[in-house]
């Protein structure tokens, strides 16, 4: 059996495990031991301590940033989910030439700048912005509402806005290959159109909505840029506070640590996702 | 014939090298807003042949933060105020000025020729370039008075469209001033406690933080601010030139004062460039070109019209940085 592997192949494959150990394991294991680390006289101490876990789990301020990441992650990935599934829907089997045309307005928002996005955003919100200056227009306020921006429902706002396209895409690509022949035997059985929706393309799609749940639950929790730009005092995220970290306090090492629980977080996420993706029923019939 | 083709490419991209890296020294500033305008960055270049390679940071923390990270190696030239050099000088983060290669020195006002904090011995390590304070500004139309005390950030009925710089020290000795301690600078464990108490406060009224000049004025712009803990006087000037009718006030308990430098990092590339810069803005109308258009008082040439300096309280080195950074980073994440 050995002879399969040829000297190429044995090449090849030390290639690519070199690269994602240099790229990606090294780095990780680079952040890992620098959690452990701690600052002193604005210096970093290579000294091992869980110093910096034990301030993350005892400071409630930090614990609450913590907690409330999450709730917001999961809020705008419910959200996204929902509203995806009705994009997609809407979508799905529609004529060629609109088809393609709704396939490319959801992918273009993707090749733009992230961080013009998050300024089209606020600039849409804002009190001299388009929503406030067109309510105001059509009489139905007498003053621009300042509480649209700057807070927390600004942040959920605009990453529901920005990852949208994250969660139609791969619901509707599965949706896609959900042969048509079964939806027209269920509707040939007499079918309702929800009894189609919960007993066949539901469950066809699940793939496609794990990935969707996933994608957006993964950058909602990690994402700095749109609370930092659009959250004001209050819309304070962990993502904030890692880049408050690196990039203000100078404190590394208690950055690192938090990194590492955004990553034990986010790899918990992708693992549930799997999981949904692969119900049992599904693995039993494979 | 393709092959060919990228030979010859290749020959010529070679023999234009040595020419362009003979000719042209960069120098990489990293700086606020205002001290590198276009105004003066282009004949600088067009004189000397130095490209000048800006980038602008929003804050001290962020200044230092990428300083020490990199130990220097990514910029040549700094601004930072003359109370950092302690700090700065002790990380080996920058080195001093080479007097002889900046005759443009004599320019300096006697009051700013010899400034003790960026001397170390006969060593120069910091350039004052400019100085001004960092005051309220408040829409004139909400405030027909100049608002008189700081508490206007706490008060609910103003600071409810407050804005405020999302800078570690300079809130904190704004606060510690405000509390009536004694020595804003050097604070004690109780009176930290009672300044972030004081800071989460705040942030349960104000708008927003801002990060930078310019993000300033674009947060007062979409938030709808009206009162601003500010930067300094540049502001002023940006909101007025998109129209807000807005004025500056240095409350009653003081403002914090500051003089910016130029300081040579550590890592400089282009030392001599970086001294020719510093050369040719100390030269004659560079100081007051950047007094028009920022409003901050030179070191070159008089300054008429800036009256308070003698009501500012000038920063200080402080105790530890470090804590203080640690504060204000527990403020902004407490609820």
């Amino acid at each position: 059996m050995s002879g399969r592997f040829s000297g190429a192949t044995l090449a090849k494959s030390a290639l690519a495990v070199a690269i994602l150990g240099v790229l990606i394991v090294l780095p990780l294991a680079v952040f890992l031991a620098h959690s452990f680390y701690r600052m002193e006289d604005r210096e970093i101490v290579r000294a091992f301590s869980f110093a910096n876990y034990a301030e993350l789990a005892s400071n409630p301020a930090y614990r609450s940033v913590f907690v409330q990441t999450l709730w917001l992650a999961l809020q705008v990935t419910f959200i996204n989910t929902v509203v995806g599934w009705i994009v997609a829907r809407a979508m799905w089997r529609r004529r060629q030439r609109l088809h393609f045309a709704l396939i490319l307005a959801v992918a273009v928002p993707l090749l733009l700048s992230y961080v013009i996005k998050i300024y089209a955003v606020r600039m849409f919100l804002g009190v001299n912005g388009l929503l406030n200056s067109t309510l105001t227009s059509l009489g139905i306020i007498d003053e621009p509402l300042g509480f649209l921006l700057f807070n927390m429902a600004a942040v959920r706002i605009t990453l529901c806005v920005v990852l949208l396209p994250y969660s139609i895409l791969p619901i509707f690509l599965t949706l896609e290959r959900v042969p048509s022949r079964l939806v027209q035997a269920a509707e040939d059985l007499g079918a309702s159109a929800t009894q189609v929706f919960w007993t066949v393309l539901f469950p066809l799609a699940l793939p496609g909505t794990a990935m969707a749940t996933t994608l957006t639950f993964v950058f909602a929790a990690g994402d700095f840029l749109i609370p930092e730009l659009v959250g004001g005092p209050n819309g304070f995220t962990l993502g904030r506070l890692i880049f408050t970290q690196f990039g203000l306090a100078y404190n590394w090492p208690f950055g690192a640590a938090l990194a590492v629980l955004l990553v034990v977080v986010t790899l918990t996420a992708v693992v549930l996702g799997q999981r949904l993706a692969q119900p049992r029923w599904q693995r039993q019939n494979a | 014939m393709r092959k060919l083709k990228s030979i010859a490419l290749a020959g010529l991209i070679v023999a234009t090298l040595p020419a362009a890296a003979h000719s042209a020294g960069t120098v990489r500033i990293f700086t606020f807003e205002g001290y590198a305008d276009e105004e003066w960055v282009g004949p600088f270049e067009a004189s000397t042949g130095c490209q000048v390679n800006v980038t602008y940071t929003g804050s001290v923390d962020e200044l230092f933060a990428k300083m020490i990270a990199s130990k220097g190696a990514d910029y040549d030239l700094i601004s930072i105020d003359t109370s950092l050099f302690p700090q700065y000088i002790d990380k080996g983060l920058i080195v001093p000025f080479d007097a002889q290669n900046i005759p443009n020195l004599k320019n300096l006002l006697p009051e700013f020729a010899d400034v003790a904090e960026v001397m170390a011995g006969e060593s120069r390590f910091g350039i004052p370039i400019a100085w001004g304070s960092i005051g309220l500004i408040y829409d004139k139309a909400v405030f027909p008075e100049p608002p008189t005390s700081w508490n206007a950030l706490w008060d609910p009925a103003t600071a409810s469209k407050a804005i405020v710089l999302d800078d570690a020290n300079n809130n904190i000795v704004n606060t510690a001033t405000l509390l009536g301690f004694e020595d804003p600078y050097n604070l004690s464990l109780e009176q930290f406690e009672q300044v972030k108490q004081k800071l989460i406060e705040q942030k349960r009224s104000i708008l927003s933080y801002y990060a930078g000049f310019e993000d300033g004025v674009n947060v007062w712009e979409s938030s709808g601010a009206s009162l601003m803990f500010s930067m300094g006087e540049s502001q002023v000037i940006s909101l007025a030139e998109r129209g807000y009718d807005v004025g500056y006030a240095i409350p009653q308990e003081g403002a914090i004062g500051w003089l910016d430098t130029w300081a040579l990092s550590t890592g400089a590339q282009d030392v001599e460039c970086a001294h020719q810069w510093v050369d040719y803005v100390l030269a004659g109308d560079v100081g007051p070109m950047m007094t028009t258009a920022h409003g901050y008082g030179n070191t070159t040439q008089s300054n008429d019209g800036l009256d308070y300096a003698d009501r500012l309280n000038w920063l200080r080195p402080v105790e530890s940085l470090e804590m203080r950074a640690q504060v204000w980073s527990e403020v902004k994440a407490s609820q």
